[in-house]
């Protein structure tokens, strides 16, 4: 065995490995998007919590301030915010669908019965529905990127 | 709590997410027009209509659970050591009370405050 080898099987290519662009396939490749889109969701929701809080006046607030929002309001509500919202929803769509093609893979039922491994050792298990899945996640996020940019921008022209 | 568990917690959580997180851009997208939807008078009827309310916790504390759940099945597969899973755990606990107690700060003065002048 090989030193890429060895270092597979002792599961020392951590996080990097993730981002290898070799030998994967399209499954792969959503498990990694999987798990960066899930990383950048949660630091926009910690943010979100961070913004939304100053609707009671920010950290130190003590409840509803006109005030606060309209401060937060003028940092985040313009071109660049509105750019950020439109990613957020791109990135969120591919997640869920995603996520749900993991979990009806994961209690298999969109994989087919597995068969002998022959030549050229393509895995008969992995159906072209649980793929297409994949591409309609692409597709939703897609689509409901144009939504939102629709929505965001209607009216500031 | 089993990782089993914790992993069927984790889809659980991710079905209920779905669910509510598109809830959540209907009513900011959909039912209003975006500009009245993050107005203030708009945000603090919301906040002050109770299954809004609880709504709003519930989506606070479903996607929370669920994304730092997942940031710690990440860390597990970074590294499997004993101490590091045990950080990993405490943290990513700590993380979740944290911000959990945080958004439910937001909410629960969000309802009761007195409006500032």
């Amino acid at each position: 065995m090989g030193s890429v080898g060895e270092e597979r099987a002792k599961n020392k290519r951590g996080i990097w490995g993730w981002l290898n662009p070799y030998h994967y396939n399209a499954e792969r490749w959503a498990y990694t998007f999987q798990r960066v889109t899930g990383v950048a969701i949660l630091l926009y929701v910690l943010g979100h919590l961070g913004d939304t809080s100053f609707f009671i006046g920010g950290p130190t607030g003590t409840g509803p301030s006109p005030s606060g929002w309209s401060f937060i309001g003028s940092i985040f509500e313009n071109s660049f915010g509105h750019l950020i919202l439109i990613l957020v929803v791109l990135v969120l769509f591919f997640h869920g669908v995603n996520g749900v093609r993991l979990i009806l893979s994961e209690f298999g039922l969109i994989f087919r019965r597995p068969g002998p491994i022959e030549y050229p050792y393509k895995p008969r298990s992995l159906s072209s529905g649980q793929r297409y899945l994949i591409w309609i996640g692409i597709a939703a996020a897609i689509v409901a990127a144009l939504w939102a940019f629709l929505v965001l921008f209607e009216g500031m022209g | 709590m089993r990782e089993s568990r914790l992993m069927l917690m984790q889809y659980a959580t991710a079905v209920v997410a779905v669910a509510l997180v598109a809830i959540h851009l209907i009513m900011q997208g959909v039912i209003y027009p975006y500009s009245t939807a993050i107005s203030f008078d708009n945000i603090l009827s919301i906040y002050r209509s109770w299954p809004y309310a609880i709504f709003l916790e519930a989506l606070l504390v479903v996607v929370l659970v669920h994304g730092f759940n997942g940031v710690r099945i990440i860390l597990h597969e970074w590294r499997q050591t004993a101490p590091w899973s045990w950080w990993v755990d405490v943290g990513t606990s700590a993380a979740i009370l944290v911000s959990v107690a945080y958004g439910t700060r937001t909410i629960i003065l969000a309802i009761f405050g007195g409006v500032a002048g």
